[in-house]
């Protein structure tokens, strides 16, 4: 069976996807690159595919794969971060980092080296549905028959893939057509209007299809193939695999597993056994102990007090760029040469017109989508400060250009008189006075920029406010958010105070 | 004659200033036209005419606060502004700021750095542009602010200081430069009559001393009593000039006659 790669589309497609991808990722948290001291984990799965996971009428996600998922986080104090992807970009989501793992009714066979696997934990069977009424039996009885598969699913593969049974290949064949749709209400619809005439697919979506549709439907008693689920993560991840794999072995000894299974209806394919192997070592998965998870206020103050840290060091990493950065531009700004001038007021405009938020998605994941430059865990770091000082520095350059322009005509002729050279008249006497006039305006940007600094949590660097809410999540409660709120508090009253301090140093002339 | 050549070339060797043909338009309206002028060593030369003449205009021009569009200057004989092509052309930065060092200009409004005490306004150019020995320049400058009187205001910042000691802070600044020619424009207008007076004895006391200056003026008596020449400036030319009994108090233009006249109705 073949993965269904092609390369070059899905570069295509992803190209083509990179605002409402970025826009996607703007509502979800992203994770680090996955590893196992992830606080976030982030889930990858087609928000179409039942009983595994889906869009439910309240509009949250649900599904089997979810409440394992959500049980697995649980039990690890992470915060379960649901991420639904276009299934034709999961390898792109995948290898970005912007998704821990592909958990999703995800089949292994065929795609056993291009991911790193938990073993399997659900046996599912390609299946053919049709019409209660129909004619169709037997698989023969589909030739010039039209049938439907999702694309890109299993069902596909196991007629066309590359490693399809030649008698599978050759039943494909007999069909009048094979459409692929993008999802199974898509599937159903052709099937109930009799635009097709059955439907192939995973057993379990199967039996809740036919479940959940009434009886209208039947499933042929002979199988087009048989197959296995597993949870695909980032190929050479094995650190995160074998704690997810450990946790799920837990929960399958305590019952827990099995529970969620009856409630999807799934309790008959699951095959999740402790004595199978890992697929890339003949290594044997390790039960863990049991592990309690009791929130304590200390950790939870040392977890704030890290990203606390974390916000202070963007926060002076970004000054300590922005404001020299901004003078630079402010130069360019004022400049008499037009081209000059303009550009840096193209600039200007672009980073006060558009979202911080958006910028900072750009810097980090516009290499990766726009050049296919694979990038390190470290550049997220960089990408965060980069953002930040650019887009303040445009906030700065304008704020110098005032400061610059309110300081009198008269300061520069008089300078000119005395025979100060251009350099000399704006070092000792235009930058002192500007400093002074910008000095409001720049405590304001500066206070503003410690409320900001949370919004590195959209490129998931653990600042005070992921942290926060990631404790929230994960004690149920809106204390660790409260303690954060006055940490900001607490830092921005610093700020205020040296800021007014370094005003009152200013005040001995004017 | 032999004699009268000798005496020309001594007064040209003489000569601090010589403006040529100096024309200046703003946004296309002549504002100075074909302004020649020369300022002779020791010369204190008062420039008055009503408001709007281009006085300021010429002081700026030859300060280079202005550039001029056409005309020749040159700065104790040496050129510095050439006409090309009916084009003013300016020189190198280098020459520039050797010419520069050969005047200083006392603003109306005084223009202080603020961010400077009355010490550091005077002293500061002198070692940074100068590149004179620091010691030595705050010395000068010491004895400098003595002799206008604000040897107790040597650490005040000029917000603390009344215009007319602003203004003498702005005369010692450009003494301490050692200026061959020191423009005023208008040093008094910005002060109450009573702080003039002072300005006004400072500026006598300087011109006692044989120092150099072009003043733009609007106090007549003041003018006719220190200037050895006055010129009289109306719609950007220079209608007249000569010793103030002729322009100021016998005037034989018109133009001069009327300016003076509404003077003293004031
Ligand atoms: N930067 C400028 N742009 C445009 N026009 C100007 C500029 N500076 C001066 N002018 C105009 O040039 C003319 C001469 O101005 P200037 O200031 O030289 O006159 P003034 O003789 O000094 O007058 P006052 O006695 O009022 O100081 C005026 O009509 C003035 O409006
Ligand atoms: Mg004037």
């Amino acid at each position: 069976m073949s993965n269904y790669s092609k390369t070059g589309l899905k570069r295509f497609i992803g190209t083509m996807l990179i605002l409402s991808l970025l826009m996607g990722m703007m509502i979800s948290l992203m994770p680090l690159e996955a590893s196992a001291e992830v606080k976030t984990f982030t889930v990858g799965f087609d928000a179409e595919f039942p009983p595994y996971g889906y869009r439910a009428e309240n509009g949250e996600y649900v599904g089997f794969d979810l409440d394992l998922a959500q049980e697995v986080c649980k039990r690890n104090g992470w915060t379960l971060n649901k991420k639904p992807i276009n299934w034709d970009s999961k390898d792109m989501e995948l290898e970005s980092g912007a998704i821990d793992c592909i958990w999703n009714g995800f089949t292994i066979d065929g795609r056993e080296d291009k991911y790193t696997w938990s073993t399997p934990y659900i046996d599912n069977s390609q299946v053919v549905i049709v019409k209660k009424e129909s004619a169709i039996n037997k698989l023969n009885d589909l030739k010039g028959k039209n049938v439907v598969v999702q694309a890109d699913s299993s069902a596909l593969a196991a007629f066309k893939g590359e490693d399809a049974t030649d008698e599978n290949k050759a039943l494909a064949g007999s069909f009048a057509s094979l459409q692929q749709v993008q999802d199974y209400n898509t599937a159903f619809l052709n099937l109930e209007s009799g635009m097709a005439d059955a439907v192939c697919m995973d057993i379990g979506v199967a039996n809740y299809q036919i479940q959940s549709r009434g009886d209208a439907f039947r499933m042929l008693d002979e199988k087009v193939s048989s197959e296995k689920y597993g949870i695909g993560f980032k190929l050479g991840n094995k650190e995160l695999r074998n704690k997810v794999q450990e946790t799920l072995l837990a929960m399958k000894a305590d019952g827990t597993f099995d529970t969620i299974a009856e409630k999807w209806g799934l309790e008959t394919s699951v095959c999740l056994d402790p004595d199978d192997k890992y697929i890339d070592k003949d290594e044997t998965p390790v039960l863990p102990g049991q592990s309690g998870n009791g929130i304590d206020w200390g950790a939870m103050l040392a977890q704030l007090g890290e990203g606390m840290g974390r916000s202070i060091l963007i926060f002076v990493l970004t000054l300590l760029f922005s404001m020299p950065l901004g003078l630079l531009v402010a130069f360019v700004r004022m400049s008499r040469f037009k081209p000059l001038q303009w550009i840096a007021r193209i600039y200007i405009s672009i980073m006060r017109g558009t979202p911080l938020m958006l910028q900072l998605l750009v810097v980090c994941f516009g290499p990766y989508y726009l050049f296919h430059i694979t990038l390190t865990e470290n550049y997220r770091f960089i990408a965060l400060i980069i953002g930040f000082s650019v887009n303040y520095a445009a906030y700065f350059a304008e704020i110098y250009r005032a400061g610059i322009q309110a300081v009198p005509v008269g300061q520069r002729e008089a300078a000119s008189i005395l025979g100060y050279s251009g350099g000399q008249t704006f070092r000792k006497i235009i930058f002192p006075q500007m400093v002074k006039n910008v000095l409001p305006p720049v405590t304001n940007e500066i206070i503003t920029l410690v409320k900001d600094t949370s919004l590195a949590y959209v490129l998931t660097y653990l600042e005070l406010f992921s942290m926060a809410k990631q404790l929230s999540a994960a004690a149920t409660s809106l204390v660790p958010l409260f303690v954060a709120g006055l940490f900001y508090y607490i830092f921005n009253f610093i700020v205020a105070f040296v800021m007014e301090l370094i005003e009152k140093k200013f005040n001995y002339y004017k | 004659m032999a004699e009268l050549e000798k005496s020309k070339n001594e007064a040209s060797s003489e000569r601090l200033l010589e403006i040529n043909n100096l024309s200046k338009s703003f946004d296309g309206r002549k504002v100075l036209e074909d302004i020649s002028l020369t300022v002779e060593k020791g010369e204190v030369i008062s420039i008055i005419g009503p408001s709007g003449s281009g006085k300021t205009t010429l002081l700026r021009c030859a300060t280079f606060l202005e550039t001029m569009d056409d005309g020749e200057l040159s700065y104790c004989g040496k050129k510095v502004v050439t006409s090309r092509n009916g084009k003013a052309v300016y020189p190198s930065k280098a020459e520039m700021k050797e010419a520069k060092s050969k005047f200083s200009l006392v603003f109306q409004n005084f223009n202080l750095f603020p961010h400077f005490n009355v010490l550091k306004n005077v002293s500061d150019a002198a070692v940074s542009v100068m590149k004179r020995n620091k010691e030595e320049v705050l010395e000068e400058s010491r004895q400098i602010l003595k002799k206008v009187g604000l040897e107790e205001k040597l650490k005040a910042y000029p917000c603390e200081l009344s215009g007319g000691q602003q203004q003498r802070v702005a005369i010692a600044r450009a003494l301490v430069m050692n200026p061959e020619i020191l423009y005023f424009d208008e040093p008094t207008s910005a002060l109450d009559p009573e702080i003039t007076a002072g300005i006004l004895r400072i500026m006598k006391e300087l011109a006692e001393e044989k120092m150099t200056m072009v003043i733009v003026t609007h106090e007549i008596d003041f003018a006719r009593a220190v200037s050895d020449r006055v010129i009289f400036m109306d719609g950007g030319y220079i209608i007249e000039q000569g010793a103030p009994k002729d322009v100021i108090d016998n005037p034989s233009n018109e133009r001069t006659k009327t300016f003076l006249r509404k003077l003293s109705s004031l």
